[in-house]
């Protein structure tokens, strides 16, 4: 079977010459395809975005937690020792961390951390959402922050009761009542914490094991001094530069290894987390395109049954092309051709179809659209696939009509 | 150039098995004007779909340009009706959403054939029938007789060596009819088309150099 451009224009023509039924098979294949194209696009722009809020904070960046010995539940303070009797291992100590750097090369910066619980309070008001942590002054770079007014911690303020607050606690300041941010005072439990800065808003999601909005943050050995049962359980650690993550994750195994004392600790890198990620979202966009060809599946029945009729209808044209010397390919390859060209134009008109509902979808859920050029060639196929595929019966229908009941049919 | 020995067609309907043709023998010679004439429901359009390869007999020796034909695979019927059987129909049978030009050019198309060449050849056919200046109408802008022209330029144009004919006048007017005719004899007696007329009508019969009168399955002699 060969293709001339007047195959096409034929086509194209007797598809026009029944424009109702055209347009009702092209709504299904358009809502099919359209479906298909949205499914997967926003698909990946959720992958998209995640991997982006992710990869914000550099993919330089190691997390080393404490391993917990007994598989114990992790936060456990205000149970003293290992909660539920499992051994855990004894937690790093300040200046075993804070060594890091030099022991290890492939650590350019570490920034250990403290979390701390009780009750937070301003102004004899309690302030929900927020929380104490204990960090060093290398935290503010390593998880990019930037700040909005005032000053970070520095090393000279160990032991100090200056505390440096998120953008999400200093609006609750000033809903507070707070008329001056810088100075306020904040109680957390017992302890009294001057306000001596505060930090820029950041997106949430990404790779941080907090929200830096609601954050309070003090000096890491004032965190280790006023917290509850205070251990550092997670460190924050940026690679030198020209090292690969995975030979300063050695560094540091080997470095916490040599400390002896049943210490362990376990690293994660991003790409790990991020390898992870990507096959959850591919298993998403799969289960999404998945529903999405349920509609397809209908579309293309659409086309077969329009086919089917035309085929029905067509019965004494096809007689006469016989007659004329149409063999049966030369049947079966005009009839598909139309399936082709019905489902390429539903293809197309579904693609942008598609591609609009997943714009809007992000513009509305303030994703950040991306155009997804694997859905567009996707769209293509499928559409391409499905003109073939509920194309061929009617189309081998029509080839094995015998000419003479052809001819004699009305 | 073509010769049917003892044809036989039976078909079966229900239990019964009915036989059409039963013995038919026939020889035409290259060049000839022939009707084959007969009452309806004595076999002429069963040995008209047989002698165009649109149906195959159930026993018996058909033999075009010297070659068996009637047992070929059906491509290879395809493809001998497109080079060398030009089909008249009485109700003329062009496709209405093409044009006269287009209508004429269809077997063309199915030898792969649709360039500049192709579009030359459906205009002088056009022309010969007298049809040229109605080339881009549509068949529902055309009258019977018109249409029938055209399909008569459409059964010319691959030059094939038999023009078979089924009741061309039968959907025309006594006048039109007699055109039609007139251009079969024309294209018969100047450029020598072999052209078989299948009809029953005696007055078109008649104009024939020869006519096989069919009678119940066989032709009289």
């Amino acid at each position: 079977m060969m293709i001339h451009p007047s195959h096409l224009k034929e086509a194209a023509r007797s598809l026009l010459a029944s424009k109702q039924r055209t347009i009702l098979a092209l709504i299904g294949i358009v809502i099919g395809i359209g479906s298909v194209i949205a499914m997967v696009s926003v698909g990946r722009i959720v992958q998209e975005e995640s991997l982006r809020q992710f990869k914000e904070m550099g993919t330089d960046i190691l997390t080393i937690e404490k391993e917990f010995g007994g598989g114990g539940p992790p936060g456990m303070q205000g149970a003293p020792g290992a909660a539920g009797g499992a051994a855990a291992k004894a937690a790093l100590r300040l200046d075993t961390i804070l060594a890091i750097p030099s022991r290890c090369p492939g650590i350019a910066a570490v920034a250990p951390s403290v979390r701390g619980s009780g009750d937070i309070s301003f102004a004899g008001k309690k302030l929900e959402r927020c929380s104490p942590m204990g960090v060093t002054a290398s935290f503010l770079d390593i998880n990019k922050l930037t700040m909005r007014e005032g000053r970070f911690l520095s090393d000279l303020d160990e032991q100090s009761r200056y505390c440096v607050i998120g953008s999400q606690v200093a609006a609750e300041l000033q809903k507070q009542g707070a008329s001056k941010l810088a100075g306020s005072k904040i109680r957390i439990g017992n302890n009294l914490f001057t306000v001596i800065g505060v930090t820029n808003e950041v997106p949430q999601g990404g790779m941080r094991r907090f929200e830096p909005n609601e954050m309070i943050y003090l000096h890491i050995t004032t965190g280790l001094r006023v917290f509850a049962n205070a251990e550092i359980q997670s460190i924050t650690a940026r690679v030198s530069p020209g090292t690969t993550n995975n030979a300063a994750r050695d560094q540091v195994m080997a470095y916490v290894a040599s400390l002896g004392k049943g210490q362990a600790v376990r690293i994660t890198s991003p790409e790990e987390i991020i390898a992870q990620m990507e096959k959850q979202m591919q298993m998403f966009t799969l289960l999404l395109g998945a529903i999405g060809s349920i509609s397809l599946i209908v579309g293309g029945v659409g086309v077969m049954n329009v086919m089917l009729v035309s085929v029905t209808e067509r019965r004494r044209e096809i007689g006469i092309r016989r007659a004329l010397g149409a063999k049966r390919g030369d049947i079966k390859g005009q009839f598909l051709i139309e399936s082709i060209i019905l489902s390429l134009i539903g293809g197309l008109l579904g693609i942008i179809f598609g591609i609009g509902a997943s714009w809007l979808i992000a513009h509305f859920a303030k994703w950040q659209f991306a155009l997804s050029f694997s859905a567009i060639l996707l769209g293509v196929g499928v559409s391409n696939a499905v003109g073939i595929f509920f194309g061929y019966y009617p189309a081998r229908q029509a080839s094995l009509l015998d000419p003479i009941v052809a001819l004699k049919s009305d | 150039m073509l010769t049917l020995r003892d044809i036989r067609k039976s078909y079966r309907i229900g239990p019964t098995e009915v036989d059409v043709l039963k013995g038919v023998s026939l020889e035409i010679q290259q060049g000839e004007l022939v009707s084959i004439m007969g009452q309806s429901g004595c076999g002429k359009s069963t040995l008209m779909n047989i002698i165009g390869l649109l149906d195959r007999p159930t026993s018996g020796s058909f033999m075009l340009d010297g070659a068996e034909v009637s047992y070929s695979d059906d491509d290879a019927l395809s493809e001998i009706r497109n080079q060398r059987i030009g089909f008249v129909f009485q109700q003329y049978f062009l496709l209405s959403r093409l044009t006269a030009l287009e209508n004429v050019a269809l077997p063309l198309v199915y030898r792969g054939d649709t360039g500049t060449n192709s579009h030359d050849r459906c205009m002088e056919l056009l022309k010969r029938v007298g049809m040229d200046d109605r080339a881009n109408h549509r068949p529902n802008e055309l009258s019977g007789g018109q249409q029938q022209r055209v399909a008569i330029a459409r059964a010319l144009v691959g030059n094939p060596s038999l023009i078979l004919a089924d009741e061309p006048t039968g959907a025309l007017d006594t006048n039109v009819g007699g055109e039609i005719m007139e251009l079969f004899k024309t294209l018969n007696a100047e450029e020598g088309i072999t052209v078989v007329i299948i009809t029953h009508d005696p007055g078109i019969a008649r104009q024939c150099k020869r006519v096989a009168v069919m009678k119940d399955g066989v032709i009289v002699p």
